[in-house]
């Protein structure tokens, strides 16, 4: 190790044991102590096993001690956005444009899905697994459509896994997804607060946050997270370079992930992309705030009602019927 | 002892080691295994390290599998170490006084197990400093995840450092002061109480599984578990009991045997409330145990399982209870050891992957561990047998060669 | 034993805390919404992604004012009519194909299906006719299918039939109806779906 590098680290150690840590300064210099730490290892120690180069490595070890993303201000926010830029550019080669816009004013989401009007195509599906770069090696889907019996409307008495010509006589057709729950059983469960709401409703996970335990998974009542069980594979060409930290960026292996109602389209004004794809427009969504609205009149007008009310989970998705 | 004034904490731990690389050929052999089992266990575990959990049997439908079983079984078995605690310090049953240290040394080693199972079914283990309070977030008192996260290691401080202090005293050659220890002796029976409570809360507060979110949950978690963990420790003390000079008195056993038969039945009562629950009326909530029990839609790899459990801890309560061969250890170590194992089956692998079954939308998956799982459960197991036995040995050592000194003075 | 009994009771108290704070009643979030009745204005959100379909104001308005729908006439083929139907007898070389040989119409109920001039007006054939005698463009056709499917109608002007282009916010732009139905044979045809489940286990 040279000496001006031995010097920088002696003044890191200082700096460590002077500052009265609070959390932040604590992460903070952690980090920057083992960015430096691993520049030197890569400078001569270790040698990489897979070619990192010693830029590659100091941006993971920051990534590695970054903060949980509520606790980020904007400009850590900003900087770990540009982190992973750089990250997929140097290891993949991807041009992404990673954003981290913050909810809209006075926008809450809002969700109905119209079990008349929905004839089963799951143009939807597809839709969501290109759009927020869904693992296509096990084929992760978000969104899952039931096709039911007439006079029963769970569906779990439905089939999930129909392949035929559709629509079918006399049956109809059921999507679910992550139902952006206000009082949501997931967060409450999570032991790091990696998955929270976000003030426009919309539930999501920090992904680099999360230790994969699963228990959000567990307290779900839909049925409405996945977990990476192993690494995603997507091909190159597929990727959706439009992301948001907290939506379809690419998902580190052993975190959970959900539907965020598109959260890099919808904060920028966009439809969700299943909802786009909606060949039927049996899908709506709006701003549940907006009396004017959509969705408004949709609740307003129409008799809706929710999947499993009875748990008081208070989810923001509605059935319902023309 | 004349060395008295070398001895220190430094001494306690080198002492403590060396004991423990002593010992006849078939006490190195069985070491040699267990860390071979461990070896193994790392082994598994890298393919895990690398490929994610897509190696192990879970998917989106059965997300939790052995690992966590195993963890809630064993919760129980840590828990159960209050049955020897409560007699020996609050009733002072000098019998018990002098096995509680080994029912302390189990505890110690099942919540390792437990805290190991918790950290080989993460899917992001080194992100696991998100979880210490300060540094990470803590999502407490919300998530009962995060009061499980504090209170297996309070609880795991509590057993390792009170008989620590007991056993460095006795080392040292003074007494221990139990006005120091005793408060921690309490707060570790509260605490064993609540650590099965936790663990229990942790399915039972949710809704979204009917077949967990159920007020019995917590009591048969205790009745199971204090039946489960004085079994096995009763066939450790038989070990002990053979094949050391610490003899263990006859009505310990006998008073083991007590507490053995009144919780399985406890248990078993508390088990016939919920099968007649499920089954006089089934409802959508029940199709869990009917998944259990009878099988669903094709899928039963779970039916022989149950029944068989169901069947051994029938036989086994039956025969603890009425006790055909007069106290013949022949007839009730045996017993203990299938009642042990007919719980272990019903409250790991029985209690939560039927949980998960079918899914919140009504699809039936069946699930099967993969050879990972079962190689890196083996290799956990193996370090909670290493980790016991490392502590009993120095107890005993400690407590025979140095523990009666302060008597005789 | 009192001590001990003490604490679980402290215990137990806290773990209802934790729960209490679920919710003790009927309160919800709707209440909020439903009584959120402040205008918000669509178009202040910065909308990332500007709509390129063709679009005309619509003649009708909905809760939240004026509104545009997607053109019709570009996407026909052949229009305008009348560069074919002058009013004299027509006269095609390619007979078959331009007679309209293709169209299927399966528009009604069995019994009682429509025919041509019942939506196409009969003179001025670059316009639809409605009931009434009226002439309607072909980009605001939902003037002349709201006159049978009015609940239908009701429900496309409030936004719980049909789509919007695009984005949720910004101005609202939405399907005709003749964008999703062709209106000759207007019920979805059978197909198969887009893909599929796979089995989970």
């Amino acid at each position: 190790m040279s000496s001006d590098k031995k010097d920088q680290n002696e003044k890191i150690c200082s700096q460590l044991l002077a500052s009265k840590s609070n959390r932040r300064d604590f992460i903070k210099t952690m980090s920057i102590a083992a960015a430096a730490g691993s520049a030197a290892l890569t400078a001569g120690c270790i040698p990489s096993a897979n070619a990192a180069s010693s830029e590659e490595m100091k941006l993971r070890w920051q990534e590695f001690f970054k903060e949980n993303y509520r606790m980020m201000t904007q400009e850590e926010k900003d900087e770990t956005v540009a982190r992973l830029e750089r990250l997929a550019k140097l290891r993949n080669n991807l041009d992404l444009q990673m954003s981290s816009l913050p909810p809209i004013e006075g926008v809450l989401y809002g969700y109905a899905f119209n079990i008349t009007r929905c004839e089963g195509f799951m143009e939807c599906v597809s839709a969501c697994v290109k759009e927020n770069n869904l693992d296509r090696k096990t084929d992760t889907q978000y969104i899952r459509i039931f096709e039911m019996e007439p006079g029963k409307l769970d569906p779990s008495t439905g089939d999930g896994q129909y392949y035929h010509e559709v629509p079918v006589e006399n049956k109809f057709y059921m999507g679910t997804q992550c139902f952006h729950c206000e009082n949501a059983p997931c967060t409450k469960a999570c032991p790091t607060k990696a998955t929270w709401m976000e003030p426009d409703g919309i539930v999501v996970v920090d992904y680099d946050w999360c230790i994969g335990c699963r228990y959000c998974q567990a307290a779900c009542p839909y049925y409405g997270r996945r977990f990476n069980w192993g690494q995603a594979e997507i091909p190159k060409e597929e990727i959706t370079l439009k992301q948001h930290y907290l939506g379809n960026r690419l998902r580190p292996k052993g975190k959970m992930e959900k539907c965020t109602f598109c959260i890099q389209r919808t904060r920028k004004g966009r439809l969700p992309a299943c909802v786009e794809a909606c060949p039927t427009g049996a899908r709506v969504f709006g701003n549940l705030l907006d009396p004017d609205s959509e969705i408004r009149f949709v609740l307003k007008n129409k008799k809706v009602f929710r999947m499993k009310e009875e748990i008081g989970t208070d989810p923001k998705f509605w059935y319902f019927i023309d | 002892m004349q060395a008295q004034q070398k001895k220190n904490l430094i001494t306690f731990v080198s002492d403590v080691i060396r004991w423990n690389l002593r010992g006849g050929f078939g006490f190195q052999l069985f070491r040699i295994v267990l860390f071979g089992i461990m070896g193994l266990g790392i082994y598994a575990y890298s393919f895990q390290a690398r490929y994610g959990l897509s190696v192990t049997g879970m998917n989106d439908v059965v997300s939790w599998g052995f690992y966590i079983s195993n963890f809630t079984f064993l919760v129980g078995v840590a828990a159960a170490a209050v049955m020897l605690i409560l007699p020996a310090y609050i009733f002072h049953d000098p019998g018990f006084h002098r096995v509680v240290i080994i029912g302390e040394g189990v505890a110690v080693g099942a919540i390792i197990m437990c805290l190991s199972f918790i950290l080989v079914d993460l899917g992001g283990p080194l992100q696991a400093w998100h979880l210490i309070p300060g540094i990470g977030l803590f999502n407490f008192p919300s998530s009962i995840l995060a009061w499980d996260v504090l209170v297996l290691n309070g609880y795991l401080l509590l057993n390792a450092l009170v008989p620590a202090y007991i056993l460095y005293s006795h080392y040292m050659g003074r007494k221990a002061d139990e006005r120091k220890y005793r408060p921690f002796v309490f707060l570790s029976i509260f605490w064993a109480f609540s650590i099965h409570m936790v663990t229990a809360f942790l399915y039972q507060g949710l809704p979204a599984r009917p077949f967990w979110n159920n007020p019995l949950m917590g009591p048969r978690f205790l009745a199971s578990a204090f039946a489960a963990g004085p079994a096995l420790i009763t066939l450790i003390l038989a070990v002990i009991h053979s094949s050391t000079t610490y003899k263990i008195e006859r009505n310990v056993f006998n008073k083991l045997r007590l507490i053995i038969v009144i919780s399985a039945i406890i248990n078993l009562l508390m088990l016939f409330s919920e099968i007649f629950k499920e089954f006089y009326f089934p409802t959508h909530h029940s199709s869990s145990a009917i998944y259990l029990f009878f099988g669903m839609d094709g899928h039963n790899s779970l039916v022989p399982w149950i029944w068989t459990s169901v069947c051994v801890n029938l036989m086994a309560t039956l025969v603890l209870a009425f006790n055909p061969g007069k106290n013949n250890p022949k007839v009730l170590l045996p017993a203990c050891f299938f009642l042990f194992v007919a719980i272990w089956m019903e409250k790991g692998i029985g209690l939560i992957v039927p949980g998960l079954i079918p899914s919140p939308l009504g699809e039936v998956v069946d699930y099967l561990p993969t050879w990972v799982e079962l190689c890196v459960t083996l290799g956990i197991f193996a370090l909670g047998v290493t980790v016991v036995t490392w502590l009993v040995r120095a107890a005993l050592i400690i407590e025979q060669d140095y523990g009666d000194i302060p008597d005789a003075k | 034993m009192t001590k001990i009994f003490n604490n679980c009771l402290i215990v137990l108290c806290c773990a209802i805390g934790v729960g209490g704070q679920a919710q003790a009643s009927e309160k919800s979030f709707l209440d909020e919404v439903n009584m959120s009745n402040e205008k918000f204005d669509n178009r202040s959100v910065p909308v990332d992604k500007l709509v390129i379909q063709e679009s005309v104001l619509a003649k009708e308005e909905n809760q939240d004012g004026p509104f545009r729908v997607l053109t019709r006439k570009k996407l026909i083929g052949r229009f305008k009519c009348s560069s074919c139907h002058t009013g004299k007898a027509v006269t095609a070389n390619q007979g078959l194909e331009l007679t309209h040989s293709d169209i299927a119409l399966k528009h009604g109920q069995e019994g009682q299906a429509l025919s041509c001039i019942d939506c196409h007006h009969v003179e001025e054939r670059n316009f639809l006719e409605d009931k009434k005698g009226r002439k309607i463009d072909f980009d605001h056709s939902y003037q002349l299918c709201g006159q049978c499917h009015f609940r239908q109608k009701r429900d496309w002007l409030g936004g719980a039939h049909g789509k919007r282009v695009a984005n949720w916010a910004g101005e609202r732009v939405v399907f005709n109806c003749t964008t999703c139905h062709n209106p000759h044979s207007p019920r979805f045809e059978k197909r198969f779906p887009a893909t599929y489940s796979v089995p989970l286990d």
